[in-house]
């Protein structure tokens, strides 16, 4: 189970040097930018149980990508915990990480290794043996469909070959807990469609998801429940029906817009 | 720990070595750059001086009726050829033309004292034998005149005459060698030459193992891998570094190659001092530049990893090409010797250091500090680089 509670972030913001552009327009009113910081993530908490999925919302800059990447023991917080299955993700991140599997829409892969190649690297880091490693990548292959270019530079693969062998890389090592931070951006129909069967397997498989994403078709589809942030405070928490229901919508893309645009407090609307 | 590192480098060296543009920098240029360098500057040098002693030379010639026998000089060798009709108002735009080469004006021979002979020629042109040559038939002209003086004086043996002319002279006994002295003229060159190519062959995959693997998306997923940070750096310094050493190793075989083929071949003093470099003295120019490539690898690892994209780095690596390069041709210039105090200045020391050991004169008290101040430079640069590869700022800096 993962355990978010009132996680923070802010960044220092950069100091005015000698070759710094003025900015062309007013900096717009943001209450997370209070000099000398930049709170990108003020007190978020959720909780997301094995064996369902939890869709992160948020418009752009919203702070979805640094909540992540706390999450995924890449940024530290400032303050707030979080922890998965008892693991603190400050304490201990590397025991965090071997548990945990990361996809992003913008993950690029080693254009001059084959996919092979790349899954094993990944493989090895994580302290998979060499025998395991083979096997699922053959196993991993076969459910992909990669088989055909599983052996080719990485260079010359198409935008959805990529795709799928990031999936095969973020399962190497068989994860408990999978972060996609909107995995689909860029992607044909039918790679994006392999995706998204790839999260409900994982949540079928008893994996706990966090998928990020702009696509509300995404997460009516997947979505167990739903985190919205805005300006770097939660906005919502609770179920598909429980954003259209509160926002009185009948459609997410309204829900979202009327939810990002009230004024007031965090979790008003929830 | 150790599998993980040596995880790392096997993927990065496997990468490097796909890459064309790396190994062009790493393998290609030192191995086929500096015997190509070397061969052409010495065939170059070789046929500009032979040319410059050999070509015929026209001239203009001034008041010759003042020393005829002068001009006999001049007629009596080859290489020699008169030009007549040009005046003497128009010496200079006849030179820049190309009229002739050399211009002599005979002044009316004093009565007491020297006689000046003006010589007009270019005097830009470096490789120009004009002076050496005319003055050969001066000197011995006037020595002809002088002879033909003192023996009316008397003075009919040559003992004579030259101590009378000089009647004391100093006899100078070197105790440099060969090798010393044209070590001391050219040896400067080399090192720079390692020296650079050792910073080429670490740039390209410094450059590719962290701004291109965070420009490509691929940092941030192997930041997630449970491998602690400092093992992550130190696979990819190890990449970076046996890249330069690679460089540098394979400029010295390069170099050890040409000497090889052409230095039985080289004429006097110069092959001579070519011959005289032995393997043990390349051996120890790799060792020097072993922490060298050290240093390159951790500098240009932390600015690498701070630039946000592959242009971004080689903007940030373009200054430092000059910081490399100072320090290096410190040492060509004069009066800069190795010394303690030299032997603590990164880079010139290293520089000096070949130096010295293609001269023959190495002090190796000096050679064992300079290597241990190198290192320990490099292990402190190594320290900030995985210090800096920890950093958030430097990591996620959009």
């Amino acid at each position: 189970m993962l355990i978010v509670e009132d996680l923070q972030k802010r960044f220092r913001l950069a100091k005015k040097g000698l070759f710094s552009k003025k900015p062309k327009t007013a900096v717009v009113s943001d209450p997370r930018h209070q000099p000398p910081w930049f709170h990108a993530v003020r007190g978020v908490s959720f909780q997301a149980q094995p064996g369902t999925i939890v869709g992160l919302l948020g418009p752009n800059g919203a702070g979805k990508t640094t909540l992540m990447r706390m999450l995924s023991t890449a940024l530290t917080p400032t303050a707030g915990t979080a922890s998965f299955a008892g693991i603190d993700i400050v304490q201990n991140p590397l025991e965090v990480r071997r548990k945990l599997g990361f996809l992003s829409g913008t993950t690029g892969l080693y254009g001059r290794l084959t996919p092979r190649e790349m899954i094993t690297y990944y493989g090895r880091l994580h302290g998979v043996d060499n025998q395991a490693i083979t096997t699922r990548i053959a196993e991993m292959s076969r459910n992909l469909e990669m088989d055909s270019f599983l052996d080719r530079q990485s260079d010359t693969l198409s935008a959805g070959m990529k795709q799928k062998v990031s999936i095969a890389r973020t399962l190497i090592h068989d994860p408990e807990i999978v972060i996609f931070d909107e995995p689909t951006t860029g992607l044909d129909v039918s790679a994006a469609q392999t995706v998204l069967d790839f999260i409900g397997e994982c949540c079928q498989r008893g994996k706990t998801v966090v998928f990020s994403t702009h696509h509300m078709h995404e997460v009516k589809r997947l979505c167990d429940s739903v985190v919205l942030i805005h300006e770097g405070a939660r906005r919502f928490i609770g179920t598909v029906d429980d954003m259209l229901e509160q926002t009185a919508c009948e459609h997410l893309d309204q829900a979202f817009l009327k939810l990002v645009h009230t004024q007031g407090n965090p979790d008003h609307a929830a | 720990m150790l599998h993980n590192i040596l995880t790392v480098f096997a993927k990065e060296l496997r990468e490097v070595l796909r890459d064309r543009k790396t190994l062009i920098f790493m393998c290609v240029l030192p191995v086929a750059l500096i015997p190509l360098l070397a061969s052409v500057s010495v065939k170059f040098v070789t046929e500009a001086n032979e040319k410059a002693r050999t070509e015929t030379l026209e001239y203009a010639v001034y008041h010759q009726e003042r020393m005829p026998e002068l001009l006999h000089g001049f007629d009596d060798v080859t290489g020699f050829a008169r030009v007549d009709g040009i005046a003497q108002t128009e010496i200079a735009a006849a030179i820049e033309d190309e009229r002739i080469d050399f211009a002599l004006v005979i002044p009316e021979p004093p009565e007491v004292g020297a006689a000046h002979i003006e010589l007009h020629y270019n005097t830009a042109s470096q490789t120009s034998k004009i002076d050496d040559r005319v003055e050969e038939i001066v000197d011995a002209y006037a020595k002809k005149v002088q002879t033909d003086a003192l023996t009316q004086l008397g003075l009919t043996t040559a003992e004579a005459r030259e101590g009378i002319l000089t009647p004391v002279v100093v006899d100078t006994h070197s105790t440099a060698d060969m090798r010393e002295v044209i070590g001391e003229a050219a040896g400067g060159l080399l090192p720079y030459l390692f020296i650079i190519f050792c910073f080429l062959g670490c740039l390209y995959p410094a450059i590719d193992l962290a701004a291109g693997e965070k420009e490509r998306g691929t940092l941030e997923t192997l930041l997630l891998a449970p491998v602690p940070r400092v093992q992550l750096v130190i696979g990819k310094f190890l990449v970076v570094f046996v890249a330069g050493v690679t460089a540098a190793v394979l400029a010295i075989v390069g170099m050890g190659a040409w000497l090889l083929s052409e230095g039985q071949e080289l004429r006097g003093a110069l092959g001579e001092v070519v011959n005289s470099v032995s393997t043990l003295d390349l051996v120890l120019i790799g060792a020097m530049l072993i922490p060298t490539a050290a240093i390159f690898a951790a500098m240009l690892l932390s600015i690498s990893i701070y630039a946000k994209s592959f242009k971004e780095a080689q903007s940030y690596t373009a200054p430092l090409n000059m910081i490399v390069i100072l320090p290096v041709a410190l040492a060509m210039m004069p009066g800069v010797e190795l010394d303690g105090t030299w032997a603590m200045v990164p880079l010139t020391n290293t520089s000096l250091a070949i130096k010295e050991l293609i001269k023959g004169t190495m002090d190796y008290t000096l050679l064992v500090l300079i290597l241990a101040s190198t290192t320990i430079l490099a292990g402190l640069l190594l320290g900030f680089c995985t210090w800096w590869f920890r950093r958030e700022d430097v990591l996620f800096r959009n």
